[in-house]
């Protein structure tokens, strides 16, 4: 597949080490209040990590862990009661502000889908019902893409064969295709521009297993194409399995564990990653699989100390009050856990 | 119950509003039990007196205490309002969870001729009626034959909220225990769809009472009886604005814009309390 | 496109249920009830006069075979329906000889003419604005007009309409309170006629407008703040999507889908308020024909006003249900 001859209002970064995401620390809270209740819901407490250029990292946890949050915060797409309350969130391609949230509307216009592009979860409603699809790309690419009509349509037209769409598929209204269809057009929505980080939200979940398995090919070979990050996050650890080049696993709003894919199912550290792993089933076993005890937490009122600890098979005593941080055990693969690392000195 | 009252109390500013209105109106209406005049009676006092000590809304053309007469008014204007809401109620429930929960063909007849309902411009048919009727139509008719014309809206509401029922677990599992369509409607589906009852009440009083106030203003209800529209009647049968018996005009006026305000806010303030997608909307406040 | 087809079909079909089911009430109110339409009708027009017994039983005859209601139930429905069909009420009393069908005709393009007008004013300012509000959820002034909204929306048409009528007639006379238009002025389309036709009916649109208004701008802005929470509205911010553009295209356009609906479930209570307004600044179209009618005891009139609504509302709503697959494509589908 040859690249459209599509240029753009920027010229492209150059390639360097610099990782291409930074976040530092970052802490995302919601604060609600209603009829006199108030609650105060610690969603991201506390999470570092790097992205690399052109890697995938996929996020791994249950639904409450947190990590949709996390990736909205990384978007900047925070809205009452949504705030964030500590920590940085840099871009290479957006450098010297702490997050999308504090740099100025221009910029963040500026770096917007096309630096910056995202696959949201449940292909179901994302695109404009009463609008042709047209007029997405129309509105979401077209301020980024110089050229002409003709030669926008065409570039559109060409990005579309890659996920294997038609061009008929313009003129359709998003409710006359189908889910996969749709998605396939949302994928190709998000990398027209062919940006440098992609945020993936879950974007397989509601799919089929067989159209799932077109719908990753597609992700991984655009991917590969234009040499984007994906920032990928789903909870189904076989996906992960397939795509992702580094994996960090999240517990109730915090990092627990983080490596290389391969490493991470090989051997994982941390308690509650042994147990993900160690859950999935696998062909040829017989042996029965035993749940964990009890339930994510409620981050309006988590645990104190490790959040992990009242599930946790190796919980000591010290674990109940003090939180561990993530540490680097082995090359490349970082692990907060007072059981694997030790007691450390504060 | 009391405690959704007491939260919507302190919290939601309209609903206090409204209870006040509403409360004032109610307490006015409770008044006319003490009204030394009777209020059919004509001429029991010097007409045309502006508000005073003596008499607090000033008197009417026709000699009669603008204050107490409005208190029968506003009376009668409510208790015609709750006769419509209650009968329409009952109306727009058996019909709308009956298509709801049925489904088929006869969700499909029951709907067509609901949508007719809601078509229909429904002052000329009244107004017909009245031609028709004339003297003989008391205002309880008159409310019967509102209420059979005005549960259709309703009617379609309830019905929505029935269809998203029909689906759920707890109805399959009341469907094989063995229970009839009537046991199912009436035990399990009514509960859930009370909270659409007492909202849509308070918008078809204020439709109810409006019209009827439209219809008196013409003179095409029973003028007789003491009603708010019926005073707005006399008021112009006499000239009022012209000659300059304002008071007689304005109290009614207010006191039935007081009554739609207030019934408005009660509806709205329930309505967001219920609906969980208002409530996130509302959630940005930070706490102070 | 058989789809669209399939759909103008059932929007066709209930039309006709509802224009047969309207008229059809229409005949039960009137043949139906034990009192006879024709001994009202001759009540109010003696009632102020000394008439000899045999030119009331003339009287009598005539109305009864000028309005059809000799001969056997099933005789009188039928001939109710040829009428109808033909457009024929008989003679109006009121206006006697002249047939009631000319009456309606001659009062008809004032009402059309104030409602079509004030019913787009109505629903395109309401839902702009309330559009607005609902957007720009901080700015004060879109909040103040909430205030005013909720506090005019539940106003009868009637109290409004005097108020202005106060106002304008009263204590700042510089719009004409009745009539369609200058009394001296001939019929024609000249610019004098045509701009007395335009200040006539400020005040009558006016009162229209304002309640109107207020119910759009609160559906509106109601509607709006759920959308905005639709995840196309977001993602269309994530991909910094210009607000202007996504106010008009992505907002807006989607709420506006049931505003539609509920235009055409609103008319007949337009059409409520107009005849008030009509008879409250005697304006001539048919509201005013109607209440004029009842008050002389005309039975032709008044059947023949209620079922010139019943069918004028019916078109109406029909026209918006013809246009609703232009703003809501996902209805072909079903």
């Amino acid at each position: 597949m040859t690249a459209a001859p599509v240029s753009f209002a920027d010229a492209q970064q150059p390639n360097d080490d610099r990782p291409i995401l930074s976040v530092r620390n970052l802490r995302a809270h919601f604060r609600t209040s209603h009829f006199g209740i108030n609650r105060y819901v610690k969603a991201v407490d506390g999470i570092t990590f790097d992205v690399k250029r052109g890697e995938i990292y996929g996020l791994a946890g249950e639904s409450s862990s947190g990590k949709t949050t996390l990736i909205k915060t990384v978007a900047g797409a925070i809205k009452p009661p949504l705030e964030v309350v500590g920590g940085t969130v840099e871009f290479a391609f957006l450098p010297g502000y702490r997050g999308l949230h504090r740099a100025p509307p221009a910029e963040v216009a500026r770096i917007r889908w096309r630096h910056l592009s995202y696959i949201m979860q449940g292909s179901m409603n994302v695109l404009n019902p009463v609008r042709r699809l047209r007029r997405s790309f129309a509105d979401f690419a077209r301020p980024h893409i110089a050229g002409t009509e003709k030669e926008f349509e065409k570039a559109v037209v060409d990005h579309l064969a890659r996920v294997k769409l038609e061009a008929s598929v313009l003129a359709a209204y998003p409710h006359e295709l189908s889910g996969g269809m749709r998605q396939r057009v949302t994928i190709a929505l998000a990398t027209i521009c062919r940006p440098d980080f992609i945020i993936a939200d879950e974007p397989t979940t509601a799919l089929d297993v067989i159209v799932q398995k077109d719908v990753l090919g597609m992700i991984r070979g655009i991917q590969r194409e234009i040499g984007s990050s994906v920032l990928f996050v789903t909870h189904d650890m076989g996906v992960h399995a397939h795509l992702t080049d580094r994996l960090g696993i999240m517990y109730a709003g915090r990092l627990v564990e983080e490596a290389t894919t391969g490493e991470v199912f090989r051997t994982p550290l941390h308690p509650y990653t042994r147990h993900l792993i160690s859950s999935l089933p696998r062909i040829g076993d017989d042996v029965p699989r035993k749940g964990l005890e009890g339930a994510p937490p409620n981050l309006a009122d988590p645990p104190p100390g490790c959040r992990f600890h009242p599930r946790c098979p190796l919980a000591m005593e010290v674990c109940s009050h003090r939180v561990p941080s993530m540490i680097e055990t082995a090359p490349g693969h970082r692990v907060a856990c007072f059981a694997v690392n030790g007691d450390e000195q504060p | 119950m009391l405690g959704i009252l007491r939260d919507l109390l302190r919290y939601n500013a309209e609903f206090r509003i409204g209870i006040v209105l509403v409360g004032f109106v109610l307490l006015l209406s409770m008044l006319a039990s003490f009204s030394p005049y009777p209020p059919q009676d004509v001429y029991v006092v010097p007409p045309d007196v502006p508000p005073s000590l003596a008499y607090w809304f000033g008197t009417t053309s026709r000699g009669q205490d603008v204050f107490w007469q409005l208190t029968f008014a506003i009376r009668n204007t409510l208790l015609f309002g709750c006769t419509v809401a209650l009968i329409s109620r009952v109306l727009a429930l058996v019909i709308g969870l009956l298509s709801g929960y049925k489904g088929g063909w006869i969700d499909r007849v029951l709907m067509s001729i609901n949508d007719t309902f809601i078509v229909i411009p429904l002052l000329p048919i009244l107004v017909l009626f009245y031609f028709v009727m004339r003297d003989s139509m008391s205002w309880l008719m008159l409310a019967l034959i509102m209420a059979c014309l005005g549960w259709a809206y309703d009617a379609r509401l309830i019905r929505s909220v029935a269809m998203s029922l029909k689906t759920r677990e707890f109805t399959q599992s009341s469907v094989f225990s063995g229970m009839s369509t009537r046991e199912i409607l009436v035990q399990e589906h009514l509960p859930y769809v009370m909270p659409i009852v007492f909202s849509t009440t308070m918008n078809n009083m204020i439709w109810s009472i409006g019209l009827e106030v439209t219809l008196a203003v013409l003179g095409f209800t029973d003028i007789n009886t003491p009603t708010i529209g019926g005073m707005i009647y006399w008021a112009n049968q006499h000239t009022a604005m012209v000659a300059g018996v304002w008071w007689w005009i304005a109290f009614p006026t207010v006191v039935v814009i007081m009554t739609f305000i207030g019934l408005f806010l009660l509806a709205v303030s329930m309505n967001e309390y219920i609906d969980p997608r208002s409530r996130l909307s509302r959630m940005g406040r930070v706490i102070s | 496109m058989s789809g669209y087809l399939a759909y103008i079909a059932k929007r066709l079909a209930q039309f006709a249920l509802v224009v047969f089911i309207g008229i059809n009430l229409a005949y039960v109110i009137t043949h139906a009830t034990p009192i006879d339409p024709v001994e009202q009708s001759i009540s109010a027009v003696t009632s102020f006069g000394n008439t000899a017994p045999g030119a009331i039983e003339q009287m009598r005859t005539s109305l009864r075979e000028l309005y059809g209601l000799e001969g056997s139930a099933i005789q009188q429905y039928v001939v109710f329906w040829k009428r109808i069909l033909r457009a024929d009420f008989g003679p109006s009393m009121s206006a006697f000889p002249t047939p009631v069908s000319t009456l309606i005709a001659r009062a008809l393009p004032w009402t059309t003419g104030l409602l079509v007008v004030s019913t787009i004013v109505t629903w395109v300012l309401g839902n702009w604005l309330g559009g607005l509000a609902g957007y720009y959820q901080k700015s004060r002034g879109l909040k103040l007009l909430g205030v005013i909204a909720m506090g005019l929306h539940p106003i009868p048409y009637y109290i409004l309409a005097l108020l202005l009528l106060i106002v304008f007639g009263f204590l700042w006379p510089v719009l004409p309170i009745t009539g369609g238009s200058a009394m001296n002025l001939p019929q024609a389309w000249s610019w004098a006629f045509v701009t007395s036709v335009l200040k006539h009916s400020i005040l009558p649109a006016l009162s229209l407008i304002l309640i109107g208004v207020g119910s759009w701008f609160l559906g509106m802005r109601s509607l709006v703040s759920n959308v905005v929470t639709e995840d196309y509205v977001i993602y269309a911010e994530l991909a910094g999507v210009k607000s202007r553009r996504i106010l008009s295209s992505y907002v807006m356009r989607n709420a506006l889908v049931p505003q539609v609906t509920g235009l055409a479930i609103s008319l007949g209570g337009i059409f409520n308020g107009a005849v008030i307004t009509e008879k409250v600044f005697g304006y001539p179209g048919v509201g005013s024909l109607l209440v004029d009618a009842v008050y002389a005891g005309d039975y032709g009139l008044v059947l023949g006003v209620t079922t010139i609504s019943i069918l004028g509302v019916s078109i109406g709503v029909l026209a918006i249900d013809l246009l609703y697959p232009l703003l809501d494509p996902r209805v072909k589908v079903s």
